[in-house]
């Protein structure tokens, strides 16, 4: 999987804490963080919410270490906890915010209308992202953005590779929408 | 239908994948902050007997069995799920009496000013079990000593948002229409 690279350097990390060394897990946090922040900021769109829930997943993950079959997959295990952590917590604000949505690009490109076109750019794609389906947009994120196998995804997902390849395909199909809406390609 | 799915990326997309590869940076304290909430919780202890014990039934081993055998071994598994069936604790509340086991409950909320946990355990009565903030980095922590059985819970965070255990498997049908959790004590999560 694109997730657990040094994954014997993993396996005896997670040896070290499950042995009593509960500092050795600084070690995992380190090697993980950017990977985890890169999804949380992505799926979210917050990253106030993004750190709550990589902070929630790497103490969950701590917790639950014993139950952990294959210290060579850490960074995959450690993964489905983010995933799934991330769907409650989108889950939850949707509730709470009934999902509020910008209908015009133009506000958020206006915040950035003075910057480089590269920041310009990123706004667009972050408001387009936000306008996917949760569904749609975590698939296109663990596929194309984690480099992801759709088996590994499944894995992770619980949802099967078929459901999980039509996610995908829409998930391009709408970005493409969207940012033509933007007048950017 | 899906053959060509890796080659779906156009230019637009295969772009917006580009730009979000892009690393990310969080708050550098974060590190810090998990390793201190690690710091409150107990450190994993190997070769204690529960340890020992999980270790052994999780340990793949080969059975052979006589086509009789088989037979005898098959209607003793029926009839053990038979008597779980029938007798196991699938009740929401808990029972009375009996050894209770104590259970932590553990949230993290960094902006929270106020954690309750509800559940079935106390009627959900969110004013009855309040957790406590354990360290810095916004871990909230309390301990509810349950009998065996299995029980829905969630949180209450700042007294109106209602939160269920991102960890813990989801309450099926939920009458209540909010989401909640679902903790087994004395039995398999």
């Amino acid at each position: 999987m694109g997730i657990g690279e040094g994954m014997s350097k993993d396996a005896e990390l997670v040896r070290r804490v499950l042995a009593g060394d509960a500092a050795a897990y600084g070690g995992l946090v380190a090697h993980y963080r950017d990977r985890l922040a890169r999804y949380a900021v992505r799926m979210l769109g917050d990253r106030g919410d993004a750190e709550e829930a990589v902070q929630d997943a790497f103490v969950r993950a701590y917790r639950s270490l014993p139950r952990c079959d294959d210290p060579q997959r850490f960074g995959p295990w450690l993964f489905g906890i983010l995933v799934n952590r991330c769907r409650t917590s989108y889950a939850r604000r949707a509730r709470r915010e009934r999902v509020v949505l910008h209908d015009e690009p133009a506000s958020l490109v206006a915040a950035v209308s003075s910057t480089a076109e590269r920041l310009e750019w990123e706004a667009e794609i972050a408001w387009a992202l936000a306008r996917l389906d949760p569904l749609y947009r975590e698939a296109f994120l663990l596929r194309h953005v984690e480099d992801l196998s759709y088996d590994e995804m499944a894995t992770l997902t619980g949802a099967g590779v078929s459901a999980l390849k039509m996610r995908v395909l829409r998930a391009c199909e709408r970005l493409r929408v969207l940012l033509k809406e933007t007048d950017r390609v | 239908m899906f053959e060509h799915d890796d080659d779906m990326l156009t230019d637009v997309t295969a772009r917006v994948a580009a730009s979000l590869k892009a690393a990310v940076r969080l708050d550098p304290a974060l590190d810090a902050r998990v390793m201190a909430q690690v710091a409150t919780l107990p450190a994993h202890r190997p070769g204690g007997p529960l340890g020992r014990a999980w270790t052994w039934l999780r340990r793949p081993r080969t059975v052979a069995l006589s086509p009789l055998a088989g037979l005898a071994a098959a209607a003793g598994v029926a009839a053990i799920v038979f008597v779980a069936a029938r007798f196991g604790s699938t009740a929401a509340t808990p029972p009375a009496g009996g050894d209770r086991t104590p259970v932590e409950f553990l949230l993290v909320a960094p902006r929270a000013a106020s954690v309750m946990l509800v559940g079935d355990f106390n009627d959900w009565t969110a004013s009855a079990t309040p957790l406590h903030t354990a360290a810095a980095g916004g871990l909230w922590a309390v301990t509810v000593p349950l009998a065996p059985g299995r029980y829905r819970y969630a949180f209450v965070v700042d007294g109106k948002r209602w939160q269920p255990d991102p960890s813990a498997p989801p309450a099926p049908d939920d009458e209540f229409g909010s989401p909640s959790s679902v903790v087994t004590v004395g039995g398999s999560l």
